[in-house]
């Protein structure tokens, strides 16, 4: 994935740069308004992202000089959260949006979404390790065993499935499962991890389920002599 | 001097004057004008009296002839006494341009008045008819008085009227306004005690004891507004230390913990443990500045936007849903009462916000196995939403204060389970409540604590 990130803040775009190079994907770097929309312009990019206050050029206006030419889809980042602005940068053509401080898997997951758009549809069943998900049936099984699931187990379970490999937040995972979209200061997502957890790994040599302190959850089959640190299985002792 | 008291005292003090000093003068001058004219009258009347005595006597040319020479030397040579006998009988007659004055009306009982050429003020004149007598027909006898002197009197008067008022309203101005200045000065003390007052000295107030009557009313309206000033100033100095202090845990840990990670070679493994604790503290610190913006924002009088009508038990019962792993855990159920059948125009996501926090709130405040309620009450104009849940009852000082930012009623009482509630939680509550055109309450009863808020039906 070919992206472009046009911010001024060198730390931020820094970090950006690496943790997307790490993803696999190709980025470039433009430091101002006047570079980004001449790379922008120049480049086919596959997602773009654009900081909104810019030296030389904000923006908005690199935006509405992008979509002039192509529709390059674009996320916008702003430190101010103010309903106008969102407004207006959807209105000029934004895919979408993030509010600093926002998370890097948030931003890692946005950009997915954006150039997952319009792919083809996602198979009726999912396999992670000897865990066996039908989507339609709406079932799950361990080394063909059945696991009985409450219907939030389940979506849970899928949605993380469906992301497997990649860390989803707590945020992401109660916006994902509950459409609850703002930080809940809740223990609600621990509590389901812990009871899917107990579930689907407990009974198991092999751990899918991990817990990213921090950071949030993924599901992934590991390698069982990876290291592991200890804290890192805090919660699954728990469970 | 714009809008001054000593000014408006004056003008109204030399208005006062002049109204008194006119109507004073005004009577005088009827008074002295009456008894003038009195006093002329009586001294015509004694004259008249006198001549006619005489006059009325003679009845021969001979004699008249006597009372002729005698009326000349009657006459002053400054004519300010004038006779006139009118005359069928020319040689009965007396007096100057007889021809002309003929045909003058009189009235035999009152003072009229003559005008003489020549003259510049009338003449007050007496007439009467007296009965023929011997020889002598009927005669009518006229006396005539100059009125210079009456005239000249009444304007003297009148000139020393006016000359007194003004001086007398000069001086009413003058005493006004060192009055009014001497009168104002408790106001002007007043203002230069209030000139005093700082920030610093904000317990510092007006001594309402030490004031006139008229303004310690003032006085106390001040010190009441000083009273309002003092808790809000010390509640936004509170609420600066809170945040301060908020910021400041996460803060020390996170300088600590890398500090220390770094003052000694550390296996990548041992880096980790530090990262993802530091991402832990630092995620706090994003959590509290994203409830403080969401504040702000309510604060600078954000309004919910894109409000759709919504059946509000269908909302209660999504975020609920939310709670159910927690609620199971905890032994805990949830029974939602009241109206179910309820719509109102919200924004879904800041409700569920809303209710999120104060179902975590009474999950975090029950024992286990406790029964929350949540009671859904559709009033005239708004709905009403609450969760009631058992606990320990809330001092009644605490209750309007629970929706301040970082208000704890038991500052050692954090985190409960694990979950870091910052003590914004019902301040965002109230937030909501407000942006959708409601309020938040609290009440504590027979061990049943209960916190809601409600919802303008239509809010803007």
């Amino acid at each position: 994935m070919k992206i472009l990130i046009v911010e001024d803040e060198h730390k931020m775009a820094e970090y950006l740069c690496k943790g997307l190079t790490e993803q696999g994907c190709t980025v470039d770097l433009a430091a101002n308004g006047i570079d980004g929309q001449h790379l922008a312009i120049q480049h086919d990019y596959d997602v773009i992202v654009l900081d909104v206050m810019l030296p030389g050029l904000d923006g908005f206006s690199v935006l509405r000089s992008l979509r002039t030419v192509k529709q390059t889809p674009v996320i916008m980042l702003t430190a101010r959260d103010r309903v106008e602005d969102r407004i207006k940068g959807l209105h000029d053509g934004a895919d979408d949006y993030l509010i600093k401080p926002f998370s890097f898997l948030e931003l890692l997951a946005r950009l997915q979404a954006l150039t997952r758009r319009g792919r083809a549809q996602e198979p009726a069943q999912l396999r992670i390790g000897d865990l066996q998900i039908d989507l339609l049936s709406r079932k799950a099984y361990r080394n063909n065993t059945r696991i009985d699931l409450t219907a939030k187990e389940f979506a849970l379970l899928a949605i993380m499935a469906r992301r497997q490999g990649e860390i989803l937040s707590k945020t992401a995972i109660a916006e994902l499962v509950w459409d609850m979209n703002f930080d809940s200061n809740t223990n609600v997502v621990e509590v389901a991890i812990k009871r899917l957890r107990a579930k689907i790994d407990a009974p198991f040599d092999q751990k899918l389920l991990h817990t990213i302190r921090g950071m949030g959850y993924v599901l992934e089959p590991r390698a069982p002599e990876a290291p592991l640190p200890e804290h890192d299985e805090h919660d699954e002792e728990d469970g | 001097m714009r809008h001054s008291i000593i000014a408006r005292l004056v003008m109204m003090f030399a208005a006062a004057a002049l109204v008194i000093f006119s109507l004073i003068g005004g009577v005088l001058y009827a008074v002295v004008k009456n008894e003038l004219l009195r006093h002329e009258r009586d001294g015509l009347v004694t004259t008249f009296n006198d001549i006619e005595y005489m006059v009325s006597r003679v009845g021969t040319v001979d004699r008249w002839a006597r009372v002729q020479t005698k009326l000349d030397t009657l006459t002053p040579a400054d004519g300010k006494v004038r006779f006139w006998v009118f005359s069928n009988d020319p040689q009965f007659s007396y007096g100057k341009d007889l021809a002309e004055l003929h045909d003058f009306d009189y009235d035999p009982n009152n003072i009229g008045r003559l005008r003489i050429k020549g003259k510049e003020f009338p003449m007050h004149t007496l007439t009467k008819v007296l009965p023929a007598y011997l020889d002598r027909p009927a005669i009518r006898l006229t006396i005539g008085v100059d009125t210079e002197p009456y005239f000249e009197t009444l304007r003297t008067f009148v000139a020393a009227m006016i000359g007194l008022s003004l001086a007398g309203i000069f001086l009413v101005i003058l005493f006004g306004y060192w009055i009014a200045r001497a009168g104002l000065q408790p106001l002007k003390k007043m203002s230069d005690k209030a000139q005093t007052l700082s920030p610093q000295t904000l317990s510092e107030r007006l001594t309402v004891s030490a004031l006139p009557d008229e303004l310690s009313d003032l006085a106390q309206a001040f010190n009441g507004a000083l009273d309002r000033m003092e808790n809000a100033y010390k509640q936004l100095e509170a609420f600066n230390a809170d945040v301060a202090h908020e910021l400041r845990t996460p803060l020390a840990n996170l300088i600590g913990e890398t500090q220390v990670a770094l003052s000694r070679e550390r296996s990548a493994p041992e880096f980790e443990i530090v990262l993802q604790s530091n991402l832990e503290e630092l995620d706090r610190l994003r959590s509290i500045i994203n409830d403080m913006l969401f504040l702000a924002r309510c604060d600078q009088g954000e309004a919910a936007t894109s409000l759709v009508h919504t059946a509000i038990a269908d909302e209660v019962q999504k975020t609920i849903e939310f709670f159910e792993f927690v609620l199971d855990e905890m032994q805990m159920s949830v029974e939602v009462v009241g109206d179910i059948d309820a719509k109102s125009m919200i924004e879904t996501a800041l409700f569920r916000r809303a209710l999120t926090n104060l179902l975590q709130n009474a999950i975090q405040h029950s024992p286990a196995g406790a029964r929350i309620t949540v009671s859904i009450d559709a009033q005239q104009k708004d709905v009403q939403v609450a969760v009631s849940n058992p606990g320990e009852p809330i001092e009644q000082r605490h209750l309007p204060r629970l929706f301040d930012r970082f208000y704890r009623v038991d500052s050692a009482r954090r985190d409960f389970d694990g979950v870091h509630g910052h003590g914004l939680g019902l301040a965002i509550v109230k937030a909501i409540a407000l942006m959708h055109g409601g309020t938040a309450f609290a009440s504590s009863r027979s061990g049943k604590t209960t916190i809601g808020f409600t919802i303008g039906g239509k809010a803007a």
